[in-house]
C-alpha cells in the first residue's frame, strides 16, 4: 500500500517522523483516517484514540487530544496537544484521575466552571484508558 | 605591620574563601540544569516551528475570513507585553538587560504587561506599570497547562478588545556565552506574519532540526505551488480560531523554556566569573598576608638583635 511521511509533534518534541500507510483519529467533526495522497486538508483534532498504521502492517493506538492536523503535499502534520502511545500510559494514574473526577461530579454543590474542569479531565481520563485498551 | 593586620588580612582570606565556595557551587548547579533546560528547549523548537508554518500557510492564503484574532479593534497604542524573566538575581546582566530592553520597547507605549517570574514582577511594580495578573510569577513553575492558560488569557482579552497589541519579550538563547533580549509579535495575527521572517532569520542559528527543514520545504514548495486548495473542517475559520491559542501556548513554553535556559547559561557564566575573582583575590591576599608576616618576623629579629646589642 502507498505510504506517506507522518510527523508527530508535541510540545514535548518531535514523537514520529516516519512512513506509514495510514491514521486515523478523532477530530472536532468526527472520526477521520488519512491515506496517501489525500487532498490538502487540514482540521482541529478532538479527543479520542490515534491510530497509525505502519508499513509492515502493525498498527500503533495511542491517546491523542487538542490540536490541529494538516495534510499538505502527502506530508502530515499531527500537533497535538496531547499524544501518548498506548505502551506509554499510566493507567493507574488515569484510573485514579477518572474516580477524583466522578467523585468530584457527584457532589451537587459543585460550581459550573469546576464542573466543566472536572468533566474535562473525565474525558481525558476515559479517552486514555480506552486507547490503552482498559 | 602589626599582627591585629595579620589577622584582618586572614579573616578576609577566610571570607572570600566562603564566598567562592558558594559561587563555584552556583556554577555547578546552573552547569547541570542548563543542559536538562537545553534538552527542552531544544526540543519544544520543533512543535513551535512547524505549528508556525502551518499557521502561516493558513494565514497567508486566507485573506477573507474573519477571525477574531486577525484584527483588534481597540486602541492601536494599547499594548500588552508578556515579559520572561527570572525568578532570582544573581545571573549576570540576565534580568537587567532584558530591562533595559524594555524600557526601549515601551517607550511612547501605552502598555499592560503579563509577568512571568518573579524579577519581572517585582521590576514592573516597583515601575507602577500596570499589571494583569500575577498569577505566573514564578517561571520555574510555568507548566504546559499553565502556557494554555495564559494563552487563553490572552486571546480573551484580545477578543474583548482590551489591547490593539501582543508582545511577548524573552532572552533569546544564541549560545552559552551570549543571550539577547527579543521581543516577537503574538497578536493580531498581521502583525505575527510580518515577524515571521524576521524569527526565521533569527532562528536560522546553522543548527536547523531535521524539523524544522522539513517545515521550511513544505512551506516553500506551498508558496511555490499557489495555494488555495486546502480543504478545512469544519471550515478554515473555527480551525483558525482553535488553533490560534494552541500556538500562542506553543510559543508561551517554547519562550519560557528558552529563557530559563538562558537564565542558567547567564548565572553559570557570572559565577565562573566570580569564582575567578575570588581566586585572584585570594592570591592577591596570601601574597599580602606573607609579607606581611615575613615583614613582622624581620623587626622581631631587628628587635632581638638589636636588643642583644644594646646590653
Amino acid at each position: 500500500m502507498a505510504t506517506f511521511q507522518l510527523q508527530v509533534v508535541t510540545m514535548d518534541g518531535l514523537i514520529y517522523d516516519g512512513e506509514v500507510e495510514s491514521i486515523s483519529l478523532r477530530s472536532v467533526h468526527g472520526d477521520i483516517a488519512i491515506l496517501a495522497k489525500h487532498i490538502d486538508y487540514c482540521t482541529a483534532i478532538g479527543m479520542g484514540t490515534a491510530t497509525v498504521r505502519l508499513p509492515d502492517g502493525t498498527e500503533q493506538k495511542a491517546a491523542c487530544m487538542g490540536g490541529m492536523l494538516s495534510m499538505m503535499d502527502n506530508l502530515c502534520r499531527v500537533i497535538p496537544t496531547t499524544w501518548e502511545w498506548s505502551n506509554e500510559i499510566d493507567v493507574e494514574r488515569a484510573e485514579s484521575a477518572k474516580k477524583a473526577a466522578q467523585e468530584r461530579l457527584d457532589d451537587a454543590r459543585l460550581s459550573n466552571e469546576a464542573r466543566v474542569r472536572a468533566e474535562a479531565k473525565l474525558r481525558r481520563a476515559l479517552v486514555r484508558l480506552s486507547s490503552a485498551g482498559k | 605591620m602589626a599582627a591585629s593586620n595579620m589577622k584582618a588580612v586572614k579573616l578576609r582570606i577566610k571570607s572570600v574563601q566562603n564566598t567562592m565556595q558558594i559561587t563555584k557551587a552556583m556554577q555547578l548547579v546552573a552547569a547541570s540544569k542548563l543542559r536538562k533546560a537545553k534538552e527542552k528547549a531544544d526540543h519544544s523548537k520543533p512543535y513551535l516551528n512547524i505549528l508556525k508554518s502551518t499557521l502561516t500557510d493558513i494565514a497567508r492564503e486566507n485573506n477573507d475570513f474573519q477571525s477574531p484574532y486577525t484584527k483588534s479593534g481597540a486602541d492601536e497604542n494599547r499594548w500588552l507585553y508578556i515579559v520572561i524573566a527570572g525568578d532570582r538575581g544573581l545571573a549576570g546582566g540576565y534580568n537587567s538587560n532584558l530591562f533595559k530592553f524594555m524600557e526601549a520597547e515601551r517607550a511612547g507605549k501605552d502598555i499592560d504587561v503579563l509577568p512571568v517570574g518573579k524579577k519581572a514582577v517585582e521590576y514592573f511594580r516597583r515601575r507602577g506599570v500596570n499589571i494583569l495578573t500575577e498569577e505566573y510569577a514564578e517561571v520555574a513553575r510555568i507548566s504546559v497547562s499553565d502556557s494554555f492558560g495564559i494563552a487563553k488569557l490572552i486571546c480573551n482579552e484580545f477578543s474583548a478588545n482590551h489591547y490593539g497589541h501582543v508582545m511577548l519579550c524573552y532572552t533569546d538563547f544564541v549560545s552559552m556565552l551570549s543571550q539577547i533580549p527579543r521581543a516577537i509579535s503574538f497578536l493580531p495575527l498581521s502583525d505575527l506574519l510580518e515577524h515571521t521572517l524576521e524569527w526565521e532569520e533569527m532562528n536560522d542559528d546553522g543548527k536547523n532540526s531535521a524539523a524544522k527543514k522539513a517545515a521550511e520545504d513544505v512551506a516553500a514548495s506551498l508558496e511555490a505551488k499557489d495555494l488555495g486548495v486546502i480543504l478545512y473542517e469544519p471550515d478554515s475559520e473555527s480551525v483558525f480560531n482553535t488553533i490560534v491559542p494552541e500556538y500562542l501556548a506553543g510559543l508561551v513554553y517554547t519562550s519560557v523554556n528558552i529563557s530559563v535556559a538562558s537564565e542558567l547559561a547567564a548565572r553559570r557564566t557570572a559565577m565562573e566569573a566570580a569564582t575567578d575573582n575570588a581566586g585572584e583575590m585570594i592570591e592577591k591576599l596570601s601574597l599580602y598576608y606573607n609579607r606581611a608576616r615575613q615583614a613582622s618576623i624581620t623587626q622581631e629579629i631587628t628587635e632581638i638583635v638589636a636588643g642583644a646589642e644594646g646590653q
